[in-house]
């Protein structure tokens, strides 16, 4: 019961000490609303242009004219891509639209077959280009197939079963496993040794707490600063910078959770291998930027080399980052990110199970 | 039964003895003081007897209770101010007073620790603003949150101005006044003398003399001590030779030891002595620098001082060695 009492007095002090430092703050919570409002200007302002990628299934001659006279139109682009590819584009908002252009084609033009149907897929929660995009091909389509025997025709544009995922959609999810990251490692590692090497450890050692509460308020008042500024983040990206959240609030849970767990392990392991707060602050930097980097934050993981995403994909930044873009772009469930738990809670028993048998404290 | 009881304690770092088989006894309401220089084992000592360390051999007993068994147990009434002071960042004074008493299962009230080490004018005040002696009041006070029995008190006043040296003081005197044990350690011999009942005089990690400060003057340095300026001219050789010196000393000052001090005295300052009378050739050379302090009858000695013996003289006599270096 009184250990229960110190504990709580020493994780209160923990989260209270945390907030009021602001140097720290300002290079977690700051930086990650930086990055938002970043990456948000650079990529946020989409203008009027409108582009397409075309799936074209028929390949004649006369969908290649069709597709050309479209791209001509100004403001206009398109290319042709493969079923996938163009609905990942649609996805990742990179276009507009995709167009499929049917098997047949064609031959409906030059009144060899029965008449076909250009089919355009649009996002969910469409934007004001969308509208202009329906326009343009209407004008294209109807222009191209002659007013008098309608041969060919535009179908009412259809949703695809994607969200359109926004920059800042993005970089949400990101920004939250960026905080994981840097204040899971920095506030239990930097905060730990710098206890030991001021010797604050050895004054509470002198107080008939155990040593299991101590660590135990360090590692849970780490956590906690975790969550309050996940929150903030998260309170400023939905009202301020306008982020939406495809999934659902409470199955964010369990990846908070389980990643800071990780990166609190981690950052504990640093401790137990580090003599002075100048050689865990660079053991943590050694770890955190590449993490940064590899992890899917600022862009997906699919796009680095091979080798490269083999090793991101071991790290727990990886699963906690795909995790939250499940969850939150995708509106995943449960089952989805089963996996992406079930790693970062491995990483979390191994790496706080190790420090805790390595821990010294002077 | 005494509240610290301390037998054979041998603490080992590699081939170097830190603490070479300590004995000793501290009885309830006694102020004792640890005493020698830095490196000389007495903080290794106190932390081995506040649970913070394990001994390479012997035992020790505090209230009553195995420390080394049960420390836990010990903590919790047992007050330590560690010799640095150290306490979470980012906490203010009354947070740090309310931390530290939530870590015992007995606290005093947080307001009335506040009250007593003067602390609630710098109640707001992160603790790492604090003065040195403001830091070590909170330091001392955090040691007494709990109530406890004993407390270790590990160099309070060192790196402090004398005015705020002057402040601990009482602060520990009031703590005596409690009736509470006190164990402290110091490099300076006033402060041993001033608060201590006993004193062990510490010297590469054992116990080289251990008694009352005016018995271990009486024995180890007797006598009255004379000090002053080193005179050109004057060959400490020839004072050896007065009647009455039992020891000199010489470097930039001159000390004589003495139990017949108003004899000595009388010779050192004989206006014919050769060096009061041999002084107007040094003069004319050494220019004006030495003129203003002369003596009286116009002899050479200047800065003159005499003194009883110290805990220094006791020091010096027993090591051969000064306190501080």
């Amino acid at each position: 019961m009184s250990s229960f009492r110190a504990f709580r007095a020493m994780a209160e002090n923990e989260v209270r000490a945390s907030v009021r430092n602001r140097t720290a703050l300002i290079f977690t919570l700051g930086l990650a609303v930086l990055f938002m409002i970043i990456f948000g200007l650079l990529f946020g302002g989409s203008g009027l242009a409108v582009s397409f990628d075309a799936v074209n299934n028929d390949g004649t001659a006369a969908s290649v004219t069709y597709l050309g006279a479209l791209g001509g139109v100004s403001g206009v682009t398109v290319h042709t891509k493969s079923h996938a590819t163009a609905f990942a584009d649609l996805k990742d908002d990179s276009i507009t639209a995709v167009l499929v252009i049917p098997k047949g084609f064609g031959a409906a033009l030059a009144g060899q077959g029965p008449p076909q149907q250009v089919a355009i897929y649009q996002a969910g929660g469409g934007s004001s280009s969308t509208a202009i995009a329906d326009a343009v091909v209407a004008n294209v389509t109807a222009g191209f197939a002659g007013h008098g025997h309608p041969t060919v025709t535009l179908s009412s544009p259809k949703v695809a079963e994607v969200n359109q995922v926004t920059e800042m959609d993005y970089m949400l999810p990101s920004m939250i496993a960026y905080i994981i990251l840097f204040s899971g490692v920095n506030y239990v590692a930097i905060g730990l040794v710098e206890k030991r090497v001021t010797h604050v450890l050895r004054r509470f050692r002198a107080t008939p707490v155990s040593s299991r509460t101590v660590l135990a308020a360090q590692v849970v008042g780490g956590g906690l600063t975790v969550l309050l500024q996940i929150l903030v983040l998260v309170l400023l990206g939905t009202w301020v910078f306008g982020a939406k959240n495809y999934g659902n609030w409470l199955l964010l849970v369990p990846p908070i959770v389980l990643g800071t767990a990780s990166f609190v392990g981690i950052g504990f392991l640093i401790t137990s291998v580090s003599r002075t707060s100048e050689s865990a602050r660079a053991l943590a930097a050694m770890v955190t930027f590449p993490l940064m980097f590899l992890s899917g934050l600022f862009f997906p993981i699919s796009s680095l080399p091979t080798v490269v995403q083999t090793i991101a994909r071991i790290l727990p930044l990886a699963w906690a980052s795909d995790a939250l873009h499940q969850v939150m772009n995708d509106g995943a469930g449960f089952s989805a990110i089963a996996t992406d738990c079930l790693v970062m809670t491995a990483w979390a028993v191994v790496t706080i199970a190790v420090a805790a048998w390595r821990f010294r404290w002077d | 039964m005494a509240d610290i009881d301390v037998e054979g304690l041998v603490k080992r770092y590699g081939d170097v003895a830190a603490v070479d088989d300590l004995s000793f006894t501290v009885q309830r309401g006694e102020v004792f003081g640890m005493l020698g220089p830095n490196g000389a084992g007495k903080t290794t000592t106190l932390e081995i007897i506040e649970g913070l360390r394990t001994p390479d051999a012997g035992s020790v007993h505090v209230l009553g209770t195995d420390v080394l068994a049960h420390p836990e147990t010990v903590k919790e009434r047992i007050g330590v101010q560690l010799q640095a002071t150290a306490l979470p960042q980012f906490t203010k004074v009354r947070e740090a007073v309310e931390l530290f008493a939530a870590l015992y299962r007995k606290a005093r009230p947080v307001a009335e620790v506040m009250e007593e080490f003067n602390l609630e004018e710098k109640a707001d005040a992160y603790t790492d603003k604090l003065s040195g002696g403001q830091m070590q009041r909170l330091s001392i006070a955090l040691a007494l949150v709990n109530d406890p029995d004993l407390v270790f008190l590990d160099e309070p006043t060192t790196g402090l101005d004398p005015q705020a040296r002057l402040n601990i003081w009482t602060v520990i005197e009031g703590i005596r006044q409690r009736r509470k044990t006190v164990v402290l350690t110091t490099h300076y011999m006033e402060e041993a003398e001033r608060l201590c009942d006993r004193v062990a005089v510490i010297d590469r990690g054992r116990i080289v003399a251990l008694d009352t400060p005016p018995r271990l003057i009486a024995e180890h340095a007797p006598g009255t001590t004379i000090e002053f300026a080193l005179v050109p001219g004057l060959d400490p050789e020839t004072l050896r030779a007065l009647p009455g010196v039992e020891r000199v000393v010489a470097d930039g000052r001159v000390s004589v030891t003495t139990r017949t001090p108003e004899a000595v005295l009388h010779a050192l300052l004989d206006p014919h002595a050769p060096w009061n009378t041999g002084g107007d050739v040094d003069r004319g050379a050494g220019g004006g620098g030495s003129g203003g302090g002369a003596g009286p009858g116009g002899g050479a000695i200047r800065d003159l001082m005499v003194r009883h013996g110290t805990l220094e003289d006791v020091f010096l006599s027993l090591t051969g060695r000064s306190l501080r270096e």
